[in-house]
């Protein structure tokens, strides 16, 4: 121990003795660590953004949805009799938090002043209070979506409806059926953009997406699971439990396919059957065509971690050489005092280590709260960005476990670094390091 | 049978409500018959072929104009669509097969189904516009007496959709030219009761048909306005229509992927 000790001690006091070596070396291993833990952060907080506005607006961690087809040709996105599903549900799960039924449509908003194509969420909004904490209502009341007949829009769709709260607006579709249906609707509510989902998606109450499609009560779109955030690794284990026990149960149950269910339509519509499957999905497979913006980030971060790890190899490898260059007689004096091999390799390897340790804990520090500021800014973000971002807003999430991993790596990296340097300068005879002029 | 007759006599001279009620009854079985003559003279009993020019009119687009091919086989209710204009649409086309209608996109090289209500090319206009009229089969008439439509004296009625089948306009109101039993003007409504399509036909054609051993008649004009985007139009001109027998292996996938090859 008291070996260990003093090695610590003539380290500590070697970095302070070549402290302009030490300050450089160190800021640029800060520095490092600093960049990995905003880009960690930066990954972790637009997942973050995104699961949590994607699990609130348009899909549970875990769903059960599904088909109903009147004949082969024609499916409509619907689970009938979704309460005896529930049950299924509460029982398979016992992981989940909550769960709210969502209708599900497809259909043509029309104003006075223009139209589009929307997907229509039918929502009871007084089931779901985490509904009103994700959006941002900019002009009427959320609440007012308990009324009949309503639906709330999304600022950018107003581009195309010219539509104010208090308006009407025309849903046109055809009910599971085949036959034409409308439905008059009020604006209660514009809501801020939150990203991709919100270009296309409008939200009436569940009564009112029943009523156009002609869905009996006992009958929704999809069952949104909500779960614990510890279980979110284990979303998969779980839905595929989930699946076996709704097959038990006696429901004709689809093949996992991880594209949202909208990307289904043609490949139900080509198969034979009719009545009711259901379709088990996670939020990862509702959103699988946006969850490759996060695959290209964590790869983008996975590729900047390694060029700035060789980056920083590079550099205490240097910087080790011409320590020891210039330590060499100071290397000769100790082996020759009866400091053995292994004692010169300890020391500067603690030497390194020390140097990596308290700058990757100076950068992580750094970073932590530089992404704290960043967020406090509230940064805008561009309107392309906010596409996949789902927020308006730059925010990043900076995770104890994952900071803890870069100051871990990066640490383990410089003393790794220093390695070859240090076994040379261990191997030196004390003889020759002594005569060394350098 | 001649008491039964008797009793019936005796009933309704003494029952004015149920004098009124076969009166009704009668009026019914007369627009049925009406609608039995209007797809009548629109049946052709044979192959069709045809070249369909529609021009979609929609609000803030630019006008858009298909030309395409039909083809129907009235025997096994065929029905084929084959777009040669514009070039962004050669190629495409619809196939009937088993009352299932089927989409091909060359772009894509694959099939897709579609349901029987498809908007044709994103028109206003729909497969059954271009197929043969079933009328008496699909629906239950209501008279709403005579209107005059211009110079044309027409009987009005309701066409409400028989209980069982899957139609994609459950109410229609029909307006049919009283002297020569051609259709003048159609509306269509959604189940909501809302006013969704009003139709004209200016102009209607007669040909003589072999497979029939009788003209058949034909709208050579369609005009159609979208009710609930006023804006939207979408007219259908029918050229170069022929009886001739087709190809017997006409109607398939293979035939139609062949086009784009």
């Amino acid at each position: 121990m008291s070996r260990l000790f003093m090695s610590l001690s003539i380290a500590f006091r070697s970095l302070l003795q070549h402290g302009r070596r030490t300050v450089f070396l160190g800021l640029a291993i800060a520095g490092v660590t600093a960049l990995l833990t905003l880009l960690n952060g930066l990954s972790s907080g637009i997942k973050r953004t995104m699961v949590h506005t994607a699990t609130t607006l348009s899909t549970g961690h875990l769903n059960v949805g599904g088909f109903f087809k009147v004949t082969g040709g024609q499916s409509a996105p619907v689970v009938t009799r979704y309460k005896e599903v529930l049950d299924v549900v509460k029982r398979a799960v016992p992981e989940m938090v909550f769960a709210v039924a969502r209708g599900r449509g497809w259909a043509k908003v029309i104003s006075d002043r223009g139209s589009m194509q929307a997907g229509l969420g039918g929502i009871d909004i007084k089931d779901e209070p985490a509904f009103k904490d994700v959006l941002q209502i900019v002009a009427g009341s959320i609440d007012d979506l308990a009324q009949p007949n309503t639906v709330l829009v999304f600022e950018s769709q107003l581009k195309k409806l010219e539509v104010k709260v208090g308006d009407a607006l025309t849903v046109s579709a055809q009910t599971t059926r085949g036959a034409a249906n409308t439905i008059d609707l009020r604006v209660v509510a514009i809501a801020r953009d939150v990203g991709l989902l919100s270009k296309w998606n409008v939200f009436v109450p569940s009564a009112t997406l029943r009523a156009l499609y002609q869905i009996r009560p006992d009958a929704t779109g999809a069952i949104h699971i909500h779960l614990a955030e510890k279980d979110f690794d284990h979303i998969p284990t779980i839905a595929a439990r989930l699946r076996t026990s709704l097959e038990q149960a006696g429901f004709r149950v689809m093949d996992p396919d991880a594209q949202a269910f909208w990307m289904k339509f043609q490949t139900v519509n080509r198969e034979e059957w009719t009545g009711q499957k259901l379709d088990v999905t996670t939020w990862e497979d509702e959103l699988s065509f946006m969850t490759w913006t996060l695959k290209l980030l964590d790869g983008l971060t996975a590729l900047l971690m390694v060029i700035l790890i060789a980056i920083v190899i590079t550099g205490i490898m240097n910087t080790m050489w011409i320590a020891i260059r210039e330590r060499t007689r100071e290397i000769g004096t100790l082996r020759a005092i009866g400091m053995q091999r292994r004692g010169v390799l300890s020391m500067f390897m603690l030497e390194s280590l020390l140097l990596g340790l308290g700058s990757t804990v100076s950068g992580a520090v750094a970073g932590a709260l530089l992404a704290a500021a960043l967020n406090a800014a509230q940064i805008a973000v561009p309107e392309a960005v906010q596409l996949f971002l789902m927020s308006d807003r730059l925010q990043l999430s900076i995770e104890g476990p994952s900071l803890l991993r870069s100051v871990a790596l990066i640490t383990a990296v410089a003393g790794l670094a220093a390695l070859f340097p240090s076994l040379r300068a261990a191997r030196l005879r004390p003889v020759v390091a002594m005569s060394h002029f350098g | 049978m001649h008491r039964l007759i008797g009793i019936a006599a005796l009933a309704a001279i003494a029952a004015p409500g149920a004098s009124t009620a076969a009166r009704a009854a009668t009026g019914k079985q007369e627009l049925v018959d009406i609608l039995k003559v209007v797809d009548e003279r629109q049946r052709n009993s044979g192959d069709w072929r045809s070249v369909a020019y529609i021009e979609q009119k929609e609000r803030d687009k630019v006008d858009v104009v298909y030309e395409a091919l039909i083809f129907r086989r009235a025997q096994d209710q065929k029905f084929m669509m084959l777009f040669s204009k514009p070039k962004a649409s050669q190629g495409q086309g619809y196939l009937r097969l088993d009352k299932n209608l089927w989409f091909y996109d060359p772009g894509v090289g694959k099939w897709e189904r579609r349901t029987e209500r498809e908007r044709i090319g994103g028109t206003n206009s729909r497969r059954s516009d271009f197929d043969e009229s079933r009328l008496a089969e699909e629906y239950d008439p209501e008279a709403n007496g005579e209107e005059k439509l211009g110079a044309y004296t027409a009987l009005a009625m309701t066409l409400k959709g028989k209980a069982g089948l899957d139609l994609a306009f459950p109410v229609i109101k029909l307006w049919v030219d009283k002297d020569t039993r051609n259709v003048l003007k159609r509306q269509e409504f959604a189940l909501s009761g809302r006013l969704l399509r009003t139709a004209y036909y200016p102009k209607w054609k007669q040909q003589f048909s072999e497979s029939k051993k009788a003209d058949v008649w034909f709208p050579q004009e369609i005009r159609f306005f979208d009710e609930v985007e006023k804006a939207n139009s979408t007219l259908i001109l029918l050229k170069s229509v022929d009886f001739k027998p087709l190809e017997a292996n006409l109607f398939t996938k293979a035939w139609l992927e062949s086009k784009s090859r």
